[in-house]
């Protein structure tokens, strides 16, 4: 019964893997993934009128011109959006200037003493500007201003120093599980797509995998063939088991494919500068970013805990869905029904999904904490909330129990449903029919 | 031997099976009639361990029929039990492990099996391009891949052709001829009589009649008379047991009553002119069956 438990497994995982469809939809998984990892650099090498240089040209009256041309080079250092601009004195005439507004594009930009305000600036468009960019301009601006302001009132360059230099805010957390607020956003936005998302998707799979095989068998009767040599509990079994491999398989692969996503951007970003110097972004900025954000936050130091139990919670619930699955399909008697059927294990799936993303909002919300130990829905809010620090590992690992038990409890008592579903080919008296299973 | 001891299957209010016994030996074809919704089904589901039965025993070789011993067991369902999905050889290879055959020797006698019904080409043809026939075919290979001790047949000539049956006829016997016990169920009595020797026929889950058909047939009382001549049909009519005479052909049929009063009818006819036939029949299985199952309907 063992060898044919494997040979039952082994059929049913190499029927899903070693078919043309699996192959192709892995192929489109894979060029969407790599696609959506470098969406930017595609657009970007395209092209399109964001592409074009916005150039300021610089009337100086007053003698700022190299504040703010300092200032405006400080903040395009930090925001990505201004890289492609430039800022260059103008010394000739206002009606040459505005003849480069006309023709190129040029933003004019004409600085005029003030009476009552130190300076003030003309500025003459052809076109729309980036509101970004005119953000930007604007702080700059003012931040010029007020350097230009306190040097006339005789604040020397060393005092002037010190008052701009940012003032130093040394965080101590008492709760080191907890994160803090600044990070929780990037921690959610990032973790989020790349574990809850991958096993929503994984979890749709499954369901719909294991409903399919077992109604394919019952509407062709061979099911009569399988049960009448292997056990219903080894049907059930072989089921679950090439299921499960199958989508920590398909999980695996996703991960492949995002590393192949990241790597293709890393190696091309270096081309696409060449081809557009100022607008590319390196991957491995961003990246030393999202890690020094999530080392400030504590996370990476968790990460040895929260890992394993992620992976534990997810395992676990896959099974749990790959129970309900195997029950409700063998209960129906077409795929039809199983459709109809499987709507509200969908519906508990999606309804974690959301959860999981609205943890982040409604913090410490204890309807989603109590939530977080339901099993199905455990899966995707308990991560979340221990990342963020909303519950401790205990909490997860109560969350881990109640899964355990309530998978033995359907195993146990939904395997005398499947043995009288799956040789059930009427819809009459189902409920009655399952409810004396359950009760013999 | 296979043993079938006072089983009884309830569904609800409904007897599937009403205390049916009877026993099948090595070598021994059994046929298992009745009309749609009789019982055979649910009897075959009940060997094959598919449904427990709510009184009474199926015993194989001495031992109650379980998992351990379904390796020894084939079994054509009625309708088509195969993935249509699949190729040919990965659906034999499929239920030919569940049987405990290692791949190798499935091929070995896949490929004899479909060399000997003429479809040795479709070997890697899926399942779903073939035709009905050939689909019966290949469920038929697949239950009798392993050589069984015990091969149940329901309908097994569904969607063949005349030459077809024959074949499957001829690989039936072989069975038999090796010591199988096979089981098998058709509405066509005529299949049923040609090598059946024992069989039952249920109506409503109960057996309605059992044995040896030749017994059956002996005991079956009512007579056929075969007649080429120039009778006075209202004559014959009034001669004591006769129940009717029709004209078919250029032949009267001349029902019987009792096997009893056959010696002085015959005395009678021998006076007639232009006497060529005269044949004797006993009743088929078919009208037995009919005339039986009608009447526990009518009850």
């Amino acid at each position: 019964m063992k060898n044919k438990l494997m040979f039952l497994t082994k059929l049913s995982l190499n029927k899903k893997i070693k078919s043309k469809w699996f192959i192709i939809v892995n192929i489109i998984i894979c060029v969407f993934i790599v696609g959506l990892v470098n969406i930017d650099n595609i657009i970007k090498f395209f092209g399109g009128d964001f592409n074009n240089e916005t150039k300021f040209i610089v009337i100086d009256n007053v003698g700022v011109y190299d504040d703010l041309s300092f200032k405006y080079n400080e903040a395009k250092n930090v925001v990505d959006g201004l890289s492609n601009s430039s800022m260059n004195l103008f010394t000739n005439t206002v009606e040459e200037a505005t003849n480069l507004v006309e023709n190129e594009d040029n933003i004019l930009l004409i600085i005029n003493e003030s009476k009552d305000n130190f300076f003030e600036i003309e500025m003459i468009v052809n076109n729309t500007i980036d509101s970004l960019l005119y953000q930007s301009l604007v702080s700059s601006i003012n931040s010029t201003k007020e350097n230009y302001a306190l040097k006339q009132y005789n604040i020397s360059d060393e005092m002037l120093s010190s008052i701009e230099k940012p003032v130093l805010i040394e965080k101590t957390r008492l709760d080191e599980n907890k994160s803090v607020d600044e990070t929780l956003n990037l921690v959610i936005s990032t973790v989020f797509p790349v574990v809850i998302l991958p096993f929503f998707m994984l979890t749709m799979f499954l369901v719909q995998m294991i409903g399919g095989e077992i109604n394919e068998e019952k509407t062709t009767k061979s099911m009569e063939i399988i049960i009448a040599n292997v056990s219903p509990r080894t049907h059930f079994l072989s089921k679950m088991f090439s299921s499960n491999i199958f989508v920590i398989f398909q999980g695996f692969l996703l991960f492949c494919y995002s590393m192949i996503a990241v790597a293709i951007r890393f190696f091309t970003s270096s081309s696409v500068s060449a081809i557009n110097n100022s607008l590319s972004t390196s991957i491995t900025d961003y990246t030393s970013g999202i890690i020094a954000q999530l080392n400030y936050s504590g996370i990476i130091d968790r990460l040895i805990y929260i890992v394993p139990l992620t992976i534990i919670l997810m395992i676990l619930t896959f099974v749990l869905y790959s129970l309900l699955a195997g029950i409700l399909a063998s209960m129906t008697t077409s795929i039809d029904d199983y459709n109809q059927v499987q709507t509200p294990v969908i519906i508990i799936s999606v309804i974690g999904y959301y959860l999981s993303t609205l943890s982040a909002v409604f913090e410490g919300a204890l309807f989603i904490k109590v939530l977080a130990y339901i099993p199905l829905l455990s899966a995707m809010l308990a991560p979340s909330l221990l990342i963020a620090g909303q519950i401790t590992i205990f909490d997860v690992i109560i969350s881990i129990v109640i899964l355990v038990v309530v998978i033995y409890l359907l195993f146990k008592y939904g395997l005398k449903v499947y043995k009288v579903g799956i040789l059930n080919y009427s819809s009459t008296n189902i409920w009655k029919k399952l409810f004396k299973a359950v009760k013999h | 031997m296979l043993q079938v001891k006072n089983v009884t299957k309830t569904y609800g209010k409904l007897k599937a099976v009403n205390d049916l016994s009877f026993e099948v030996n090595e070598g021994e074809i059994f046929g298992l009639l009745g009309l749609n919704g009789a019982g055979k089904t649910t009897m075959f589901r009940m060997i094959m361990g598919l449904l427990d039965q709510d009184k009474g025993d199926i015993i194989l070789d001495g031992k109650k029929i379980d998992y351990n011993i379904t390796d020894k067991i084939g079994f054509l369902t009625e309708e088509r039990s195969l993935l249509t999905k699949m190729t040919v050889y990965d659906q034999v290879v499929y239920y030919g492990i569940l049987k405990s055959m290692k791949e190798l020797d499935i091929e070995k006698k896949l490929d004899y099996w479909l060399n000997k019904f003429s479809i040795k080409d479709y070997k890697y043809t899926k399942i779903k391009e073939l035709s009905k026939g050939n689909q019966q075919k290949i469920q038929f290979i697949t239950a009798i891949i392993h050589e069984p001790k015990l091969l149940i047949l329901d309908e097994p000539f569904s969607g063949l052709d005349p030459l077809n049956v024959e074949l499957f006829k001829k690989v039936i016997l072989d069975f038999k001829k090796k010591g199988s016990i096979i089981i098998f169920s058709s509405h066509r009595m005529e299949h049923v009589e040609l090598f059946c020797e024992k069989l039952v026929i249920l109506v409503k889950g109960k057996s309605v009649i059992q044995g040896y058909l030749k017994d059956i047939k002996n005991n079956y009382q009512k007579r056929k008379i075969i007649v080429r001549a120039s009778l006075n049909k209202e004559k014959v009519k009034k001669l004591d047991g006769v129940l009717d005479v029709e004209l078919v052909g250029n032949e009267y049929v001349i029902d019987v009553k009792e096997n009893k009063y056959i010696e002085n009818i015959i005395t009678n006819l021998v006076d007639y002119p232009n006497l060529t036939k005269l044949v004797v029949e006993e009743a088929s299985l078919n009208e037995i069956f009919i005339a039986k199952v009608g009447a526990e309907y009518e009850k």
